[in-house]
């Protein structure tokens, strides 16, 4: 699928038009979702009544893998294109739903020592990014894209940035391939590399919000593991998506000081502009959710409702990512993302590890 | 700042909200709506 490379480019298109043209998509994240769910429930029951070994898969994974098999056979025909690409919407509004199942004092408990180790992993992974791009002599530009990349979060870092620092459509989508592809990988090698590591969902879970590059990836990594898990990806994933600002603000001013950038005028109103409102949606439901706004019933509900908004971004995981496509945007980047993201692993679960044994996870 | 990113930030005082801005919103419409008790109960 092309536009899963191609930088979006707005167009002006009437509010009821636009409606109209994600319904289809949405409709087909939908059917992709639900089939994950009723693979989920019946290949089970159906291989237990056969007496097959059959190992339990997760909705999510079915609904990746349906996904794949679309994308990656047929493809994705246009009328259902736009509808598709609202799969981080979905993402947004089921991370500010789980909100609900965070009380705020878990959220700080469990907030601050993630701040510390998403600190400790955005410094590390923009110093070693940066030096491989050298070592591989790639355009300083792309260099920045695959730092931010892979230190902050994924896809929309990588846009973000290309804003700030007048980087070319070129290397936006060399920087977008690595990262989509090395997330579609990670989907695939973390939930294995977890359990061969017997590492405790909490663990993993804050592994897979460090190391997982892109929000919906890393809440799908999560996810495969366990629920508890996939709570807890999506919070770590979520307290280095708070510091994207930072991160583009830090690279403008660098990038305005070799005079190849505009130069940022009010920055607080800069750091605003980029700061992912959602994770104050996350947090403001999480106060309600701690002041008893809701019962036990209605944070059942939420939750559930939380879930179906991930069911959408899940399937929408899976119908964006076509690997022709993705392997047409050249080795070179690919390979500094690979090296980088596969060092940028290994020192986080060592960061983890650590953290494990200082807050008895 | 290129063309491109112009007309994006054009196109976004246009429409008043972002993405997220969006997102957000959907959220806590669907929360007013459990808390009213319009989904007594939300299947999974």
């Amino acid at each position: 699928m092309a536009d899963a490379v191609v930088v979006p480019q707005v167009q002006p298109v009437r509010p009821a038009l636009q409606f109209l043209k994600i319904i289809p998509g949405v409709l087909l994240l939908g059917v992709v979702g639900y089939a994950g769910k009723l693979l989920e429930q019946n290949v089970g029951k159906y291989a237990k009544a056969h007496h097959w070994t059959f190992p339990n898969i997760e909705y999510v994974l079915w609904a990746i893998l349906i996904g794949l098999a679309i994308s990656n056979t047929v493809g994705i025909p246009q009328i259902f294109r736009a509808g598709v690409a609202t799969y981080e919407f979905w993402l947004k509004a089921g991370i500010v739903l789980l909100g609900s199942r965070f009380l705020l004092g878990d959220v700080l408990k469990l907030g601050v020592p993630s701040l510390a180790l998403v600190l400790i992993e955005i410094a590390f992974a923009i110093a070693f990014m940066t030096l491989l791009g050298r070592a591989f002599n790639l355009k300083p530009k792309l260099t920045t894209l695959l730092a931010v990349g892979s230190a902050v979060c994924g896809v929309s870092a990588i846009i973000a940035t290309k804003g700030a620092i007048d980087a070319d459509d070129e290397d936006s989508s060399f920087a977008i391939a690595a990262i989509l592809a090395l997330g579609a990988l990670s989907l695939f090698t973390f939930p294995l590399i977890g359990h061969a590591l017997h590492l405790t969902d909490h663990a993993y879970g804050v592994w897979s919000g460090l190391a997982v590059d892109n929000t919906a990836e890393a809440a799908a990594a999560g996810a495969l593991y366990s629920d508890a898990a996939g709570k807890l990806a999506v919070l770590t994933k979520t307290t280095r998506n708070a510091l994207i600002g930072f991160v583009v603000l830090a690279y403008a001013i660098y990038w305005a000081s070799k005079g190849q950038a505009q130069v940022i005028g009010n920055k607080a109103t800069f750091l605003w502009q980029k700061f992912p409102k959602f994770v104050l949606g996350f947090l403001l439901i999480s106060l309600l959710a701690t002041l008893a706004v809701f019962n036990k019933e209605q944070i059942g509900a939420l939750a559930n409702l939380s879930r179906w908004a991930f069911l959408l971004t899940f399937a929408g995981v899976g119908l964006r990512t076509n690997f022709r496509e993705l392997a047409k945007q050249g080795l070179k980047p690919f390979a500094v993302g690979a090296i980088g993201e596969v060092l940028i692993a290994v020192f986080t679960l060592g960061l983890v590890y650590g953290a494990q044994r200082v807050f008895h996870w | 700042m290129s063309n491109t990113n112009g007309e994006v930030l054009a196109s976004s005082k246009r429409r008043g909200l972002s993405l997220d801005g969006w997102a957000v919103l959907l959220a806590f419409a669907l929360a007013a709506l459990v808390r009213a008790g319009v989904f007594k109960h939300v299947p999974w």
